[in-house]
This record gives C-alpha cells, sequence and structure tokens, in this order.
C-alpha cells in the first residue's frame, strides 16, 4: 500500500515511475526526489466534461497530479488523516475531505440525489457539500481528512447505523442512505443542526464518522 | 478503578512531559518562558517581564530579540510549573553546544543557559549553547533528513543544517499559469510552486498544518544595507487572509517581496 | 527516561517517545498517541451496581459510546455523531431542574442545552475534536463548567453553583454547574485534561483558560500578582489566575483557550 502514516496527521507516499497519484491542491508538505506536481484543469480523471459536471456540482476541489520518483508526504491543515485501503470496492467520500488516493483507483462523481430520493438531496443541503459525492473504486489507497480522528462503525443488515451528517466522512459497501428525522417536527423546527437530521445508513459495509460535528 | 493519573507536586514529572501535550518544568532558579503558556503551577513561582530593571544582566545574556521583548517573560522561583500551548504536541529539546533554528511561534520556554537570537530567515529563532528549550507543534514533529524539498508552512525548524534556499518549481508555475488561473480564475499559493529546499547534513522538522500558528512578531529586522528584509513589514499575526490569485500569500508577507 | 541523541549536538526528549534522528521512516515519532484508531478502547471500568446503568466507554480518546439498555443519559444538544439501535432524542430545556433550575439558568446564563438520549444500542457523542476525560463520582460533587460537560448519567442531578468571580474572566458567567450523585460524567477538554491534586501544603495556581472542573472541598479565589500581570499580557482579559486551597482535585486543560466546547 502506498501510503504510510507517519503520524496521525501526515501520510507519506512512495512514488515509482509509470505510478501516478492524485491529491488535493496544498496537500504537499514536502518530499524527496523527482516529483513533479501538476495541477489538473480536469480536476482528477474524467476529462473535461467530468470537471464541468464537478463545478457544477460544486465539487471543485482541485486536484493534481503527481509523478514521478520519490517520497511524498501529504497533511493539511493539521487535520488527521485516515488511509483506506480498497480492494475492489466503492468508496464514498466528500471531494474536499479527500487529501490523495492512489491513480490506480476509478474516480467518479455520484449523484447523492438519486440514491437517497428527495432525502438525498436534503442531505446535501445539511452538510453543505453539494448533492455529489466523489466516488473511489478499485484497488488502491486513498488517504481522506477527518476533523480530530476517524472511528469506524461497521453496517450489517442488522445494525444500521445512523449518523450526524456534520460527523459523516466517507462509507464504503453495499450501503443505502437515507436521511430521517429523529426529533419531533416541533423539535426540528428552529434548529439548524444537531440531531434534527440523521443520516441513516443500512446495508453492508462501513461509515467512518469524525469526533467533530465540524465540517472541514 | 480506571480512574485518570492524579498528579501533584511530588508526582509531576521533573523538566520532562506529562502527556505528550502538556509540559512540566521542575522550576529552582529561571527559565524564559512566552506569555501565556504556563498553565498551572505549584509553589512560590514569580514572572517577571522582559525589560523590567532587575534581570536586566540575565536577559542581556540570553535574550537577543528586542522584538520579542513584550512576548516574554522570565519565571523565577521554586516549584512546578506546566506549560501548554492550544493542545499541540509540546516537546522539549537538549542542545549540548549545539543550534537549533525554530518558528518563533512554536517555541514556548526556554533556559537561560540558551542564548535567543534572530534567525537570518524572518519569522525563526535560533537557539544556541547548552540547555533545553521547549516548543510546540501541530501534530507530532516528523523529523527528516536532507536532502528535501519542505513546503514553507510545513516547516518547524531545523538543526545543524545550513539555512535553507528557495525552489521555485518551474513546471508547475508554467501549468498553473497556462492552466488552471487562466481558465478559472483559481488560483493562490499553495506549497506546491515553492518549496524550502535544505541540503547538507542535519534534521529538518515538520509538522502538518497549512495554518500556521500565530507567529508573535515575526522579528522585523533593522532597516539597513546588507540586512536581508531589511526594512520590512513587521507582519500581522495570523496569516489567515485570503490571498490574491497568483499572489505569494505569505512569502509576500514572510519575505518582504 | 531515555534520551536519544540526535544527530551530533542535540536530542528531543519526550515522555511518550525517544526520537533518532534518520530518514523519514526512521526519524518519526514512534507512538502516536492520540490515532483514534490505534488506541486501545479503554475498559468501560468495573459495573459499580446491579441495576442496569448506561455504560460509558472510550473509542479513541475523542469519541464516548455509551452502551444503552434501556435506559438513558443527559448529553450537550448536538453532541451525537452516530448510533445504531433504536434511540429516542428528547431536548431538555433548563437541564430538568424543573421550573427554578430554569430559572436560575436563566439569570445566570449558564446555558446548557442538555437533551436526554434513551433508547437500546450505542449511542456515539463527540464535541468538536475535543479529548473526552471519564469521571467517576461516588457521591461527591463535581463543579464543572457548563461548556465542558459532555454527558452524564440519567441518574445524575445537575446543577448550577455561584462560584465567585471566575466565570467573568473566561466568559462563562458567574456561575459552574455541579454534577453530584453516584455514576458516571464525560466532560470534555482541549487536550487530554491533567489531573493536579491539591493539599493543604501545596496549593495550586491555575490559567483561567486552562480550568475545566475541580471536585473536592477546594476554595478558589483570584490572584492577581503585579509580576503575573505581565505574564498574561494587557488586553487579554486573563490577568488572574486562580488559586485553589483546601484538598480536592482539579483538571486542567492542555490549552488556554475557552473557545473550544464554549460557546456553539
Amino acid at each position: 500500500m502506498p501510503f504510510t502514516a507517519l503520524n496521525s496527521r501526515m501520510v507519506e507516499a512512495r512514488i515509482a515511475p509509470g505510478q501516478r497519484m492524485f491529491s488535493q491542491r496544498g496537500a504537499m508538505l514536502a518530499y524527496r526526489g523527482e516529483v513533479s506536481f501538476t495541477p489538473n484543469i480536469q480536476g482528477g480523471q474524467g476529462g473535461i466534461g467530468s470537471m464541468i459536471g464537478r463545478r457544477i456540482a460544486g465539487e471543485a476541489t482541485p486536484l493534481m497530479t503527481v509523478e514521478g520518483s520519490g517520497t511524498v508526504m501529504f497533511g493539511h491543515g493539521g487535520h488527521h488523516v485516515h488511509v483506506v485501503d480498497l480492494t475492489g470496492e466503492t468508496l464514498y467520500v466528500e471531494a474536499d475531505r479527500l487529501l490523495a488516493f492512489d491513480g490506480s483507483l476509478d474516480q467518479g462523481t455520484m449523484f447523492m440525489g438519486s440514491q437517497g430520493g428527495v432525502m438525498g438531496m436534503v442531505r446535501g443541503q445539511v452538510t453543505g457539500q453539494g448533492l455529489f459525492t466523489t466516488t473511489l473504486k478499485g484497488h488502491g489507497s486513498a488517504a481522506v481528512m477527518a476533523h480530530g480522528g476517524v472511528i469506524e462503525l461497521p453496517i450489517t443488515p442488522q445494525r444500521p447505523v445512523h449518523v450526524d451528517p456534520q460527523a459523516y466522512v466517507a462509507h464504503r459497501g453495499e450501503v443505502r442512505n437515507k436521511l430521517s428525522a429523529a426529533l419531533g417536527w416541533r423539535d426540528m423546527v428552529g434548529r439548524g443542526s444537531g440531531e434534527a437530521f440523521q443520516l441513516e445508513l443500512s446495508g453492508q459495509g462501513t461509515v467512518y464518522v469524525q469526533a467533530s460535528e465540524e465540517k472541514l | 478503578m480506571t480512574g485518570p493519573v492524579i498528579h501533584d507536586v511530588a508526582t509531576l514529572p521533573a523538566d520532562d512531559n506529562v502527556n505528550p501535550y502538556a509540559f512540566s518544568v521542575d522550576l529552582n532558579g529561571q527559565w524564559f518562558l512566552q506569555k501565556g503558556k504556563m498553565i498551572a503551577y505549584y509553589g512560590s513561582i514569580d514572572f517577571h517581564g522582559i525589560g523590567h530593571g532587575r534581570l536586566d544582566r540575565l536577559i542581556a545574556g540570553s535574550f537577543h530579540s528586542p522584538l520579542h521583548a513584550a512576548d516574554w517573560v522570565v519565571a523565577e522561583g521554586q516549584g512546578k510549573m506546566l506549560l501548554a500551548d492550544r493542545a499541540f504536541d509540546v516537546n522539549s529539546y537538549d542542545l549540548e553546544d549545539g543550534n537549533l533554528t525554530i518558528r518563533s511561534g512554536n517555541l514556548l520556554a526556554f533556559q537561560p543557559s540558551l542564548a535567543l537570537k534572530q534567525s537570518i530567515i524572518p519569522g525563526f529563532l535560533t537557539l544556541i549553547g547548552t540547555g533545553k528549550f521547549v516548543a510546540a507543534s501541530n501534530g507530532p514533529v516528523v523529523f527528516v533528513e536532507p536532502p528535501i524539498r519542505v513546503d514553507p508552512q510545513a516547516l518547524v525548524g531545523w538543526a545543524d543544517c545550513p539555512s535553507p534556499c528557495h525552489h521555485y518549481d518551474h513546471q508547475y508555475l508554467r501549468g498553473f499559469l497556462g492552466g488552471l488561473r487562466a481558465h478559472t480564475g483559481i488560483g493562490g499559493a499553495s506549497g506546491e510552486e515553492h518549496q524550502f529546499e535544505f541540503v547538507g547534513a542535519g534534521t529538518v522538522l515538520l509538522q502538518s498544518t497549512e495554518v500556521l500558528m500565530p507567529e508573535l512578531a515575526t522579528g522585523a529586522v533593522p532597516d539597513e544595507a546588507g540586512v536581508p528584509g531589511g526594512g520590512g513589514h513587521p507582519a500581522q499575526s495570523g496569516s489567515q487572509l485570503p490571498q490574491l490569485p497568483g499572489g505569494l500569500g505569505d512569502l509576500q508577507r514572510r519575505f518582504g517581496l | 527516561m531515555a534520551c536519544a541523541r540526535v544527530h551530533k549536538r542535540w536530542s528531543i526528549v519526550t515522555a511518550a517517545r525517544t526520537i533518532t534522528a534518520g530518514g523519514a521512516t526512521k526519524g518519526r515519532s514512534g507512538a502516536d498517541r492520540d490515532q483514534l484508531g490505534s488506541r486501545p478502547v479503554r475498559a468501560p471500568g468495573p459495573p459499580t451496581t446491579v441495576w442496569s446503568v448506561a455504560q460509558f466507554r472510550l473509542q479513541g480518546s475523542k469519541v464516548l459510546a455509551v452502551d444503552m439498555t434501556g435506559d438513558a443519559v443527559k448529553a450537550k444538544n448536538g453532541a451525537m455523531v452516530a448510533y445504531d439501535g433504536q434511540m429516542s432524542f428528547k431536548k431538555m430545556t433548563g437541564g430538568g431542574e424543573g421550573l427554578r433550575g430554569m430559572v436560575t439558568r436563566r439569570l445566570t446564563g449558564e446555558q446548557m442545552a442538555v437533551m436526554e438520549v434513551k433508547g437500546h444500542g450505542t449511542c456515539y457523542f463527540a464535541d468538536r475534536a475535543s479529548e473526552i476525560n471519564l469521571v467517576r463520582l461516588q457521591g461527591e460533587k463535581l463543579y464543572v463548567e457548563a461548556s465542558n460537560l459532555l454527558c452524564t448519567d440519567a441518574a445524575l442531578r445537575t446543577g448550577t453553583t455561584f462560584t465567585g468571580m471566575r466565570g467573568a474572566s473566561q466568559g462563562n458567567g458567574l456561575f459552574t454547574t455541579t454534577v453530584e450523585g453516584t455514576g458516571q460524567a464525560a466532560i470534555t477538554s482541549d487536550g487530554p485534561a491533567v489531573v493536579l491534586r491539591v493539599t493543604k501544603q501545596y496549593p495550586l495556581q491555575v490559567d483561567p483558560g486552562a480550568y475545566i472542573a475541580h471536585t473536592g472541598g477546594l476554595k478558589q479565589h483570584f490572584q492577581s500578582g503585579v509580576n503575573f500581570r505581565t505574564l498574561i499580557g494587557e488586553g487579554s482579559g486573563e490577568a488572574f489566575q486562580i488559586r485553589f486551597e483546601g484538598e480536592g482535585l482539579v483538571y486542567v486543560q492542555p490549552s488556554e483557550r475557552n473557545t473550544v466546547g464554549g460557546e456553539v
């Protein structure tokens, strides 16, 4: 796996000729060797069409391509970094939480509204992340940022997990999400956040939750 | 009973960490201390402002950064004193007839046996001599050896090796200028265009941050011929101002470009 | 204390690790304490009673997991980050102290927006990446800044006490929240709290911004030395330190900030 955790907030990646990685701009802390950083107007993979889609989606976090031969250290803003290793499945993550990921992973954008229906759209409003979520699929690793570190909660068909949308970081696996309201309607009125809305994740997989209700 | 560890004046460590975020000084004499970094103390300890008369001799010997004087005090007396800084990681460093340069906002305290001087790199302080000092970092410090290129904002300090030089990535600049900025207007410096390059033998100290700790008085140097950065603007603390597209941001400020 | 010499002329010493110079991989700090996932989950303490009580355990150092079997806890509003099982949430204006508590609270400005969480399953609480400290109370009284109180057993009584002038300098009001009874409480701090014992021989001075809680029979008063004023600096509004005398424990956070866990 290309990412080595140096500490809870920094990861190191080894890059060899012929490989490439993508990282958020500004995430490089230091490097040794001959490594080049190219900002892509495409914003990662997928060409210009995908970029336009992403800009409309509000997922315009600029990415850059990292190529060459050497080691690169990544980190951002002192946020905690969590490495997720994928073996064929799909990771759903908000774009601005992605610190860096393997070029071997297929990057895509998913319209969350299509999965959660109307509630999925509300979800976008709640997290303020737009209605689109970045997907990474295949074999490789991704480094994801979170405020205050991440706990992993397993989701099984018998045990759905409810998450505060503000604390939601990412999820993987065959998971359905929908927004539910746990408080009575009367309690929800006049309250912008908190427990009024909950993201309900059901199916089979893992959800990553950060130790904070603060968005990045 | 798995309760928390309870410390008292006897069990607090002497000149060592209580936990990664708090450091206990066994004071028996004097220490230099950045204001507001003491969170609690036992014993009888007095705090004197720098430049207040009776400690003049001590200060003349150890404190050579007049611009920082307002941010520092001398703690004097007997007792145990806890130091901490915004829940950042805190480490102590022992110098033995050595030198280490550190970002000014990261330095918390030092023994008077060390001499504090302003580095020629603005915003950094150099400690010279033999003794102990305490510094904070955003997350644990990562130690690397040159040759390495470092995002200026991730740099905590360096020891023994020569001062860094600037490295500009031509490829990135060209791609950057020709590509993204022209099309989208999204711009600003992000560390990929420019790094500090370290060469030679020594150790470089890194932290994960793009959000700098406030630089308390980055140490403007005298406005005189031959002094790099002379007449530079004393920096405002905190550097989270929005950057203009294409601007060099922090660099501009820190190096008076 | 192991002390590794780094390079030839300086070395770094810390309590938690010993660092040797070397390449990036060799030179990294060894044990990384605040990685949430890598921490062993702390044992939930010995069960104190036979009846079913919510079990508090820490998941890492910044997430509190509470296992519930039909019982309830009181928690800071908005602090729930996730749960599984069946939970219901009830807003408790005024902290459930009845009319008098509500009136007192409104007067004092010590707002503690509390919710009651009840159900079967595990509920996870966190507050802005603050460290969480578990306090087990056996009849004694815990004084804690309202903003630092994350969660308590429903069986614990919470109230408000006049604490003199300390709050004035911290912007937290003149009153402090008290928690009383037998059970567990979770308090937050910016960085892990250091617990300091105060005895008759050894009083303790604390920066008001670093104070979070105390227990025991302690008298507190302000101390404002002329010299200390120069330490804190003019204009920061903190030209005081709190002096604790008596017998008890004081919880101090490794930070002078009072914003984290402060105003919501």
